[in-house]
């Protein structure tokens, strides 16, 4: 187990820079998740920290060891990929002690351990099959026992539960979550998904075209997120947004209303004369309950998920532009917990409490309050 | 779909006609080695010899130097399947994984070399050969057959590597191995039926050669490979036609023999499992 520092460390290929002065330092024991959309440079920061990919400039530490030139193997550390990557003409016994075979530890312990790490895995019925003869779940876990058996310094681990069924990829999260619990390795995992990212992690890095958007534990990534694309990035369904306009003081013109809101009227302003206010609201904190903001929609659509409902609205004049992905062509979404009838196109009074707002400077992205 | 019985029963019987087509050589050749010289002339043919000739076989064996001829020709066909996949592996291997400036076009061009006719290779390694004094050598006909082979394997085995995940090195490398041990150790095996497959081209191309051969060996019997001394059994005024045929099976039984070895290495499918 070891810490690991991450130095400026960037990444371009001619004139494409794909990762731009990326630095994390990561305690001992810690899990972190990179996280963010295809193309923003998190598997290639894992390629880098496993020596896979040379960095373009920059420096990486792993137990205060400076790792940035040595081979992969050198590094004292384990990748589980993708796609597993189990030799297809090994068995899962030989899969498993093949690092350790070729680090020269004698038969006799790397037999010892192989047994210790498919105990741990449950998969000692599975040791002399070979990869195809396996389930994915199966794949994952020997994938796992490579890992681990090493007793490396560090844990990466590049999307490893993508290519698994929903069910079982949530099984596996678990198992994952629990293993390093229990053994206690320095992690880095990458994934696209959030949902991952938020359960597992201890700290989330969250990155949008090589650059890091913000660095923090899931429940601050999901009260103050630094920026628009933080604030869209986490929760599912994601934030809403709406075009607003500063008010008289510390408020602002939402739904015909003046909302008072945490930011002073200079910084307000400042920010709509500076590409508009956007103000966020998460689902989860619109509800029909009264009290707060309140204000009239017609529901154009209506998704009963049983325990609660999504309740889709139109923003109107508030309609914000600015993201341009699914979620925000359909609209605004509330997430109400109870089951009275709605129906769509009827009149629904709903309200927020002005302080779950967000707000967000509209050109830059960055956040107000 | 499922299949109706004229369906099955026209689908079986073009598969026949297309063995038959392609066997009837074959089936040929073994006919006219056991055939006696009045039934070769007879017409119509007769489709099997009244009194099969089997010594014909033992005579051409005992009387010419079949097994020699037949040792130059393994000789000279192991000797370029090994240059030939030494270098198309390692070539191949570099083309499918390392991106380097002008890399493709590199490649490209070692493909251009396939493209050319061997005939119009024959008079400067001729020359090459002569003044390296390697005329009459069976080492001629290594180097000379590898230059053939080498163009085509090299995009054999490329094409074989681009299938097998990187990733798979990747793990290796995790693991502790150097890019060329993991090569060995982990891409080299799951190679194998693309390893085969480029081995046996290279075996059958060599094998099959007689231009080379007839140009780069001497007049010394001793080092003719198999196809060349086949030519010399035709003689001015008389051919033994059927001493010729026992002869050629002589020298397709090593082939089939080979393919019928190397045939579960050619299915693949060895790579099921290692990923998803």
């Amino acid at each position: 187990m070891a810490s690991i520092s991450i130095q400026n460390v960037h990444k371009s290929y001619g004139a494409l820079n794909v990762l731009k002065e990326f630095s994390l330092e990561i305690e001992d024991g810690e899990f972190v998740v990179l996280v963010g959309p295809s193309g923003c440079g998190k598997s290639t920061m894992l390629k880098i920290l496993a020596g896979l990919e040379p960095a373009s400039g920059g420096r990486i530490l792993i137990g205060g060891r400076d790792v940035t030139d040595l081979a992969p193997g050198d590094r004292d550390i384990a990748m589980v990929f993708q796609n597993y990557a189990l030799y297809p003409h090994l068995t899962v016994r030989d899969n498993i002690g093949f690092g350790l075979k070729m680090r020269g530890v004698p038969a006799a312990e790397i037999r010892r351990r192989v047994d210790e790490a498919a105990r741990i895995l449950a998969v000692e019925h599975l040791l002399d099959r070979r990869p195809k003869q396996l389930s994915g779940g199966q794949r994952q876990r020997v994938a796992l026992g490579r890992a681990i058996v090493r007793e490396p310094q560090a844990f990466l681990m590049d999307e490893p539960l993508s290519n698994l069924d929903a069910k079982l990829r949530v099984h596996m999260r678990a198992e994952i979550s629990a293993l390093h619990k229990r053994i206690g390795v320095t992690t880095i995992y990458v994934t696209h998904d959030q949902i991952e990212a938020m359960t597992m992690a201890d700290r989330v890095v969250i990155m949008k075209d090589g650059v890091i958007q913000q660095i923090a534990d899931p429940d601050t990534l999901f009260q103050k997120p630094k920026n628009l694309f933080v604030a869209s990035f986490i929760g599912s369904p994601g934030m809403n947004f709406l075009a607003a306009a500063p008010a008289n003081g510390a408020a602002i013109r939402l739904f015909g209303k003046e909302v008072p809101v945490n930011v002073n009227a200079d910084r307000l302003m400042q920010a709509h004369s500076n590409g508009g206010i956007v103000a966020g609201i998460r689902p989860e904190y619109i509800s029909t309950d009264g009290g707060g903001t309140e204000f009239i929609v017609r529901p154009s659509l209506i998704e009963s998920l049983g325990s609660e409902k999504y309740v889709y609205f139109d923003a109107g004049e508030h309609t914000f532009s600015g993201l341009n992905d699914e979620e925000a062509r359909k609209g605004l979404i509330a997430r109400l917990a109870h089951s009275s009838p709605l129906a769509e196109g009827q009149e629904l009074k709903l309200s927020f409490d002005p302080a779950r707002l967000h707000l967000f400077e509209g050109k830059s992205g960055e956040a107000l309050n | 779909m499922k299949r109706t019985t004229s369906q099955n029963i026209a689908l079986y019987a073009g598969v026949v006609a297309v063995c038959a087509f392609l066997l009837f050589p074959i089936y040929w050749l073994v006919v006219t080695a056991l055939a006696t010289s009045a039934e070769l002339s007879q017409l119509p043919p007769t489709f099997w010899p009244e009194s099969p000739q089997w010594e014909t076989f033992t005579k051409v064996w005992a009387e010419r130097p079949i097994p020699l001829w037949l040792l130059n020709s393994t000789l000279a066909a192991l000797g370029s399947v090994a240059l030939s996949m030494f270098v198309s592996v390692l070539a191949g291997y570099s083309l499918s994984r390392f991106s380097v400036r002008g890399g493709h076009s590199l490649g490209l061009f070692i493909l251009t070399a396939k493209m050319l006719p061997a005939t119009l290779l024959v008079i400067p390694l001729f020359s090459i050969f002569r003044s390296v004094g390697l005329i009459g050598s069976l080492w001629s006909l290594v180097i000379a057959h590898s230059t053939l082979i080498i163009p085509f394997t090299t995009w054999m085995m490329k094409g074989y590597f681009d299938t097998i995940p990187r990733e798979l090195e990747q793990a290796a490398m995790v693991d502790g191995c150097s890019p060329l041990s993991a090569m060995v150790r982990v891409i080299l095996p799951i190679a194998t039926p693309g390893l085969a497959a480029t081995a046996l081209y290279a075996f059958v191309l060599s094998w099959a050669d007689y231009a080379y051969a007839r140009t780069f060996l001497t007049n010394e019997q001793g080092s003719w490979t198999a196809n060349l001394g086949i030519t010399t059994m035709k003689g001015e005024y008389v051919t033994d036609w059927n001493e010729i045929a026992a002869a050629a099976v002589f020298i397709a039984v090593p082939i089939i023999v080979i393919y019928l070895f190397l045939e579960r290495y050619l299915v693949g499918g060895l790579t099921a499992g290692a990923e998803k």
